[in-house]
């Protein structure tokens, strides 16, 4: 990404721009320091809630003396801006911390993560690729009877939550026509048994973001056909596929950047949902256990792996931007 | 980026009022019929009337629930709450974020505030917020839910109508009434919100749609409503293990949340003659 971004800072551009490295980096820091901004936030607002770990955690008819001695075992007596820096400067090394149960929050993340971003990633490469067939078959057709469809059941699809998607599924292919499993089994190795109980949580998830990115991706190509090379494009006559692939799409590609990184979240969030219903092994069950505990470094965990991805897709959109319209934000 | 180009090239043109009424109308009808559900409950909703997860028959016209009550009393009596709650919340972020964001478009140096503070919020996602407030404050019900949405949805709102204000913040009117001394409240709300009705109005339309997005997702995952209230998103997450036994109990207010969710989508679209931009930083 640096050689390339050096290459376009010879090309002449308005004087604010710094030198392509220092530019690329700007933006990283730029977006690491949201990143910290975000989890002292986060880190403050569980401190706010009523009730600490170690009451939330204690077992039935524990003494208060013992409360307290676990309080302190967990470090809950010293101040919070204290424990976030301990916390905070340990993640570089990737320690990021201890659970309100004494286990590590690497290990205890380890198993379920992979599961969830396995799902994660599956509909976010769904969604791009059904929001980018949908958007463009729509576009070549402005005004048809398919791009009325696509507006239709776009407009359609991205309000509908994640659980009526699922639970509409399940009747369909999983209650009436007998296709796929209802439920996710785990394996021996903590991964959902076998593939076909992916299926329906991944278009539970992907459904409402194909809805959403396709209306990004109609409005972003439509945007590009008023331009004029288009227009030139048109009138030499070349053919539809080409003018899109070639001509329309490099265009629009900031746009469903920038998209599909706000997919990102609103797939965090489905996430929870879906899984919860299809008893999905993932990050979502554990999420809301570390909720109820209380358990500070376990959600500032997940806050720090969806945020990081949601940044580096950011990143990604920003730097996307940057090489087409060659400008910094 | 939004509503520059023409209709033509686009494909779509400035809806009529009588193409707008028809769209919006099944989401009228809806939302009486909801709202009017309660009236219409042939049982009271918290006494058992049939086996639980029992089939349809004479008394339930669409069975029972978990406890044996009568479904569809219950889905009568579930849209209202949570109907209510969604336009509360489309209100308070529509009306944050016009005041904000036309403050914004007048006063740029808080405008770059609002959008670092959008930049961060997109950081976070709603449903881990919301898990946060709503537990942060268990007596809270609903209205935690809908302090939770208010405060995670405004950021984006905020954006939308800096956006849409910015050029009319610009235009000489505004700026010849700014040096003849007139106060900030005064080109606030006179010179600058009048011209902002179409952008406003569709802000509304969708932020009621995210409104019953965000409500039926904490009901489902039980961060709102308690157990014995009958609320959509609740009767599925309570029902669902009887999916087997009597499907209409989880199928119904699914059905009711998916017409409400995708009619109000739909006329909110309407109403809008501009196409989405990604709400996001651009």
């Amino acid at each position: 990404m640096i050689p390339a971004a050096a290459e376009r800072a010879t090309a002449p551009g308005p004087a604010r721009h710094l030198p392509g490295a220092g530019r690329a980096a700007r933006l990283a820091v730029r977006r690491l320091g949201m990143l910290a901004l975000l989890l002292a936030a986060v880190f403050a607002a569980i401190e706010l809630l009523p009730g600490d770990a170690a009451d939330a955690t204690s077992e039935r008819g524990e003494s208060a003396a013992d409360t307290t001695l676990r309080r302190e075992a967990l470090g809950l007596d010293r101040p919070v801006a204290e424990r976030f820096w301990d916390w905070i400067s340990g993640l570089p090394t990737g320690d990021l911390g201890t659970t309100a149960h004494g286990q590590p929050v690497t290990s205890v993340l380890s198993g379920p993560f992979p599961n969830t971003l396995l799902l994660g990633s599956l509909a976010l490469a769904l969604s791009i690729t059904g929001a980018l067939a949908l958007g463009s078959w729509a576009a070549l057709r402005p005004g048809g009877r398919v791009d009325r469809a696509v507006a239709v059941a776009s407009t359609a699809a991205f309000a509908l939550p994640e659980f009526v998607v699922s639970v509409a599924l399940l009747l369909v292919f999983s209650q009436w026509a007998g296709w796929l499993p209802a439920v996710t089994l785990t394996g021996p190795d903590g991964a959902p048994a076998s593939w076909d109980m992916l299926v329906l949580p991944l278009l539970a998830l992907a459904i409402p973001q194909i809805g959403w990115n396709s209306r990004i991706v109609r409005g972003a190509l439509a945007d590009q056909a008023d331009l004029p090379h288009v227009q030139a494009a048109i009138i030499d006559g070349l053919p539809r596929r080409r003018i899109l692939i070639h001509h329309m799409l490099p265009g629009a590609l900031p746009a469903v950047a920038v998209s599909t990184a706000t997919s990102a979240g609103m797939l965090v969030g489905g996430a929870v949902v879906v899984e919860t219903l299809f008893n999905y092994p993932g990050v979502g069950a554990v999420l809301a256990g570390a909720i109820t505990d209380r358990d500070t470094p376990l959600v500032a965990g997940v806050v720090v792996a969806t945020g990081a991805a949601i940044s580096t897709l950011l990143l990604l959109a920003d730097y996307v931007r940057d090489r087409i319209l060659g400008t910094t934000p | 980026m939004t509503a520059s180009a023409p209709a033509a090239m686009t494909g779509r043109q400035k809806p009529s009022r009588a193409r707008v009424l028809v769209r919006a109308l099944p989401a009228l009808l809806l939302l009486v019929l909801a709202l009017a559900g309660p009236l219409l409950a042939p049982h009271a909703i918290d006494r058992p009337l049939a086996a639980p997860y029992g089939p349809a028959d004479g008394t339930a016209a669409l069975g029972g629930d978990l406890l044996g009550r009568d479904v569809l009393s219950r889905l009568l009596s579930g849209g209202a709450p949570l109907i209510a709650t969604a336009l509360a919340i489309a209100l308070a972020v529509t009306a944050a974020a016009t005041a904000l964001g036309i403050l914004a478009a007048l006063r740029p140096r808080f405008g770059r505030w609002v959008e670092r503070a959008a930049d961060l919020a997109i950081l976070l996602p709603a449903v881990l917020g919301i898990m946060l407030i709503a537990l942060a404050w268990p007596s809270g019900g609903r209205l935690a839910v809908g302090l939770a949405a208010t405060v995670l949805g405004t950021p984006y709102a905020v954006r939308v109508v800096a956006a849409a204000a910015a050029p009319i913040a610009a235009t000489g009117y505004v700026e010849t009434a700014s040096a003849g001394g007139e106060r900030l409240w005064y080109l606030m709300a006179r010179e600058v919100l009048p011209n902002l009705r179409a952008t406003l109005l569709a802000l509304f339309g969708l932020r009621f749609v995210e409104g019953v997005y965000i409500v039926s997702i904490a009901a489902f995952l039980q961060l709102g409503p308690q157990p014995p209230e009958a609320d959509w998103a609740l009767m599925i997450r309570e029902n669902a293990p009887g999916i087997l036994l009597n499907p209409w109990a989880v199928a119904a207010p699914c059905l009711a949340i998916g017409l409400l969710a995708i009619s109000v989508n739909l006329a909110a679209d309407a109403l809008a003659p501009a196409r989405p931009s990604p709400e996001t930083p651009l």
